[in-house]
């Protein structure tokens, strides 16, 4: 939803000249107030006067570097958005070179002043959930100007939402500036909106209420809030906790289920399967850095980078896994030790030459607009990128459930993985089949890499941290079975972002660490154990 | 393949006959850092900005007309081996002193054997204090030089409550702790304190603050506690995250919709050098207190970034980035440390540990790219503090500048 409205607005900002003479006004102030010509704080009030939703380019702009100066004629502002150059004043286009200009900065006590700038601006943004965030900030600064701002607003919002958020906007400025009805009201409204920004607002106020015997009203009226407030805040932390396991253990999925298939189902102890997740990473930094030399970075085009880079993610590691395959695994199917010795071999070789290739030093790969950012369900903040690993996930188990089940080839893998010389008897191109299906463990590797570059390292041992709780993963489900994966991934995640709000991240990986051994126990062949008739198991 | 053993073994006579012919008027240095395994990134730099150091120095004359002749040893990030590189250093090499470590740890493994042999080291980085051996010189930011300042300038910026975060290691820990000491002698309540605080036994706090393993990953809950403890507004957050698990914890800092204006990010494990391998967009505006900045404008440091720069383009030392090379403090305070010793030994004119010690502890003035710094008694320095918040090319923008802090290193139970 968010990603469709941004296409939008980028659309339009291509198509409408938003940087038209329409918004003078808000330049002419904006650039006084860098130049610092007059008086700042009656400069940023009539800023704020303007209503411009320019500003808030403006603020952005800023606090990226966006702002430059040309070192011949100072006193002329250039702004730089969307890598566009234009003079602040009067809005023509800059013709010169802009590596001769220097960047503008604005100091961080004005930052914060433009930062109130912005959210007042954004009382009226046609982005709800900016103006209900607009609002909150502009109640909790609890200055009594803003006021009469938020009375006459809040009746025509369009939605009971942003109606709420006035209102508890509202309430918070009403606590410190209304008069004693007044703050009573509010008091019982931060407790039925069940305000988290209130809580410490209340809990301050109720020291002083403490104090005073004649308020025993008001300090009733405080804790009945709190108290509300308080449950509500459990139960967001509990659908947080869930969405968060829900979060931890897609991510746990990704990063197994290729080892399901190379571990699992063929049996081989892939020491490799980290570096495997590595390359598809560096393949999307490889992909991004195409990408920004064809488009400017910040544009539609760039944005767009990262579904591009996915059949990359996948196809580079998937030819890699054949060649291995090839080269190496295929002389080892029947002698486990040495397939751990040699794979752990190739991971060092890989670890190395991308050190070579790209540097000891982490890379960075930068988070499209569309999956950056988050959105509120039941209260519970969830970011975009996890989300989308969530949504990731489930193709992936969809993916492999249509291959193995639904198309022949699937049927040739289930046949090969039980019985390799059997199969091959039948007729069934073995060979070809092992190395299809260690490819596919191997692409499906590289996926989960370029979905971790959205929200973690990129480095050349950034495998070596999700190759323990891989193998783990697949134990615990059972080897070779995948459905068992994908429950014991979800249920390892759950368990840990449960575990760790009450015992802290140290503790809580311990203490999963030692439920799995515990469990390893009770049921050693895992939650699905494979049944074989073969005599040897 | 026969040509190149021949290669190699007339390299290795040449080598060895230029170490003879060093003998007479040279110096033996140690450098004792990582060059390989984890803190391998952080600590390379150090060891080229000591070489340049030792480069500028010979070309110079060298120290008391002789010349640095460095014993470059890799600790591999494993600290029993640290302590086995130095006693080679100090026993085989007989170094007159050492420039290294990097982790605190590193640090407490050398420390016995630098008392057994009477060695001299110079620790450059940042650390948690609680410590002051005779052998050792910390050039580092204690305590008071970095966490003390920085929080003294979010309380004056009004921020009032803090969230603490760390990696599980000794530093973080200790530091925590003493800032929580000094956070309640502001008049901060443990209320306002975030991370959570665990108490030993005895019902004394024994530990504050939020704590990850090293390459933690996950920082979902942590973000979203951090968000709720900051929805009223005035808080902030005092990150002693170590190494690469900052850029997981800043992109989820950063998707989760907080930014630098309503929460800011104070790290006092992330420098200039660090900045090169993190998503610079997400810490616009996040701040940083160190006793250099690679933006402090000054001629010393202008000569310091242009020397090494120069140093690097030129320099055969094989294993050394030449692109895109930044300057920051640890490496700041190492080639200061360098600089320090040698007027120490012109000073006492002598080679020798005790002479060296007695007169840097006398106080030994130098004015290099830090600012000037003077030796202390208690084996610490007077230095400049500054505090700058983040730019997005990786640079800092210098706040706040105190000049001639003297560095302490036992705070705790000193806060009333």
């Amino acid at each position: 939803m968010k990603a469709f409205f941004l296409i939008v607005t980028i659309l339009a900002s291509t198509l409408l000249p938003t940087s038209g003479v329409q918004s003078e006004n808000a330049r002419r102030l904006f650039s006084d107030l860098i130049l610092k010509a007059g008086d700042e704080d009656a400069l940023i009030d009539q800023l704020a006067e303007t209503g411009d939703p320019y500003v808030i380019d403006l603020v952005a702009a800023v606090r990226i570097g966006g702002l430059l100066q040309d070192p011949v004629t100072p006193d002329k502002l250039i702004i730089s958005l969307d890598n566009q150059y234009a003079y602040l004043l009067g809005g023509e286009t800059f013709t010169g070179d802009p590596a001769s200009l220097d960047k503008v900065r604005a100091s961080r006590s004005l930052r914060k002043k433009f930062s109130r700038v912005v959210s007042l601006i954004e009382l009226a943004s046609p982005d709800y959930q900016a103006r209900a965030e607009a609002a909150i900030k502009i109640g909790a600064s609890q200055k009594e100007e803003f006021l009469p701002e938020l009375r006459k607003r809040i009746d025509t919002q369009p939605t009971n939402t942003l109606k709420e958020a006035f209102r508890e906007a509202l309430s918070l400025s009403l606590l410190k500036n209304g008069t004693d009805a007044e703050k009573l009201e509010a008091i019982e409204a931060l407790g039925d909106l069940s305000s988290v920004s209130g809580r410490d607002f209340l809990k301050t106020a109720r020291e002083a209420y403490a104090q005073d015997e004649s308020a025993k009203q008001y300090l009733a009226a405080c804790d009945t809030a709190l108290k509300k407030i308080e449950s509500h805040e459990k139960r967001v932390e509990f659908i947080g906790t869930l969405f968060r396991g829900l979060s931890t253990g897609s991510v746990l999925l990704i990063v197994s289920y290729g080892l399901a298939i190379t571990f699992g189902l063929m049996g081989v102890i892939n020491m490799a399967h980290g570096e495997f997740i590595a390359i598809g990473a560096y393949t999307v930094y490889v992909v991004q850095n195409q990408f920004a030399k064809i488009f400017e970075p910040g544009t539609f085009g760039f944005e767009t980078y990262f579904l591009w880079s996915l059949p990359f993610a996948f196809l580079v590691p998937a030819i890699l896994g054949a060649l291995m395959e090839r080269g190496v695994i295929r002389f080892l199917y029947n002698r486990p030790l040495e397939s751990l010795l040699a794979t752990w071999g190739i991971s060092m070789i890989i670890q190395q030459a991308i050190r070579l290739i790209f540097g000891a030093a982490n890379v960075q790969v930068t988070t499209p607009e569309w999956i950056s950012g988050s959105f509120e369900l039941f209260g519970a903040s969830m970011t975009y990128n996890r989300l989308a690993v969530i949504i990731f996930s489930v193709v992936v188990i969809f993916m492999t459930w249509v291959l193995l089940r639904r198309t022949n080839l699937g049927l040739q893998i289930r046949a090969t993985m039980q019985n390799r010389n059997m199969a091959s008897n039948l007729g069934i191109p073995a060979r070809k089949i092992n190395m299809l299906t260690f490819a596919y463990g191997s692409g499906l590797a590289g996926l989960a890499g370029a979905f971790l570059s959205q929200i973690g390292n990129v480095g050349a041992s950034m495998g070596q941290a999700y190759i323990v709780d891989s193998f783990m993963v697949v134990v615990i489900g059972g080897v070779g079975n995948l459905v068992g994966a994908a429950i014991s991934s979800m249920g390892i995640g759950m368990v840990d972002q449960l575990l760790q709000p009450v015992l802290g991240p140290v503790m809580g990986k311990i203490s999963v660490l030692i439920a799995i051994i515990l469990f390893l126990q009770w049921k050693p062949g895992g939650l699905f154990p494979s049944r074989s008739r073969s005599l040897d198991d | 393949m026969k040509s190149l053993l021949k290669t190699l073994s007339v390299g290795a006579l040449a080598l060895a006959g230029s170490a003879s012919l060093y003998a007479e008027e040279s110096v033996k240095v140690g450098v004792l850092h990582s060059l390989s395994g984890t803190m391998a990134i952080s600590e390379t730099s150090l060891r080229d900005v000591l070489l340049y150091a030792f480069d500028e120095i010979n070309e110079a004359g060298g120290v008391l007309g002789k010349k640095i002749e460095p014993v470059v040893v890799d600790g591999a990030s494993d600290w029993p081996l640290f302590a086995e590189k130095a006693e080679q250093l100090l026993v085989k090499d007989e170094v007159s002193v050492t420039f290294g470590c990097w982790t605190s740890v590193s640090r407490k493994s050398v420390l016995p054997v630098y008392e057994k042999h009477n060695g001299l080291l110079f620790y450059p980085v940042q650390y948690e204090g609680e410590e002051m051996s005779p052998n050792i010189f910390y050039t580092a930011e204690a305590v008071n030089q970095q966490a003390i300042p920085a929080v003294d300038y979010l309380l004056e910026e009004g921020y009032k409550k803090f969230y603490l975060i760390g990696t599980d290691y000794v530093y973080p820990q200790t530091t925590n702790l003493v800032l929580l000491e000094y956070l309640q002698s502001k008049g901060v309540s443990l209320e306002n304190i975030g991370g959570g605080l665990r108490k030993g036994d005895d019902g004394s706090i024994v530990s504050a603050g939020k704590y990850t393993p090293f390459s933690h990953t996950d920082f979902q809950q942590i973000v979203a506690e951090i968000k709720a403890f900051a929805a009223s507004g005035d808080a902030c957050v005092i990150n002693t995250i170590n190494g690469d698990s900052n850029v997981p914890f800043f992109k989820e800092f950063a998707a989760s919709g907080l930014t630098s204006e309503d929460c800011p990010v104070v790290s006092f494990s992330l420098s200039e050098d660090e900045f090169r391998s993190l998503p610079a967009k997400d810490l616009v505006g996040h701040l940083g207190c160190w006793n250099y900045f690679m933006s402090v404008d000054s001629p010393e440091n202008t000569k310091f970034i242009d020397g090494f720069q120069a140093w690097l383009k030129t320099t055969d030392v094989p294993g050394v980035v030449k692109e895109n090379r930044v300057t920051c403090s640890p490496m700041a305070l190492s080639y200061s440390g360098v600089y320090i010793w040698k007027a120490a030994v012109e000073k006492a004119g002598s080679f020798d540990v005790d002479k060296v010690r007695a007169v840097l502890e006398e106080g030994i003035e130098y004015t290099g790219p830090a600012g000037t710094m003077k030796s202390l008694k208690n084996h610490h320095f007077v230095k400049n503090v500054y505090i700058g918040e983040t730019l997005e090319n990786g640079q800092f923008d210098i706040l706040k500048t105190m000049e001639g802090v003297a560095g302490e290193p036992f705070l705790k139970g000193t806060f009333k």
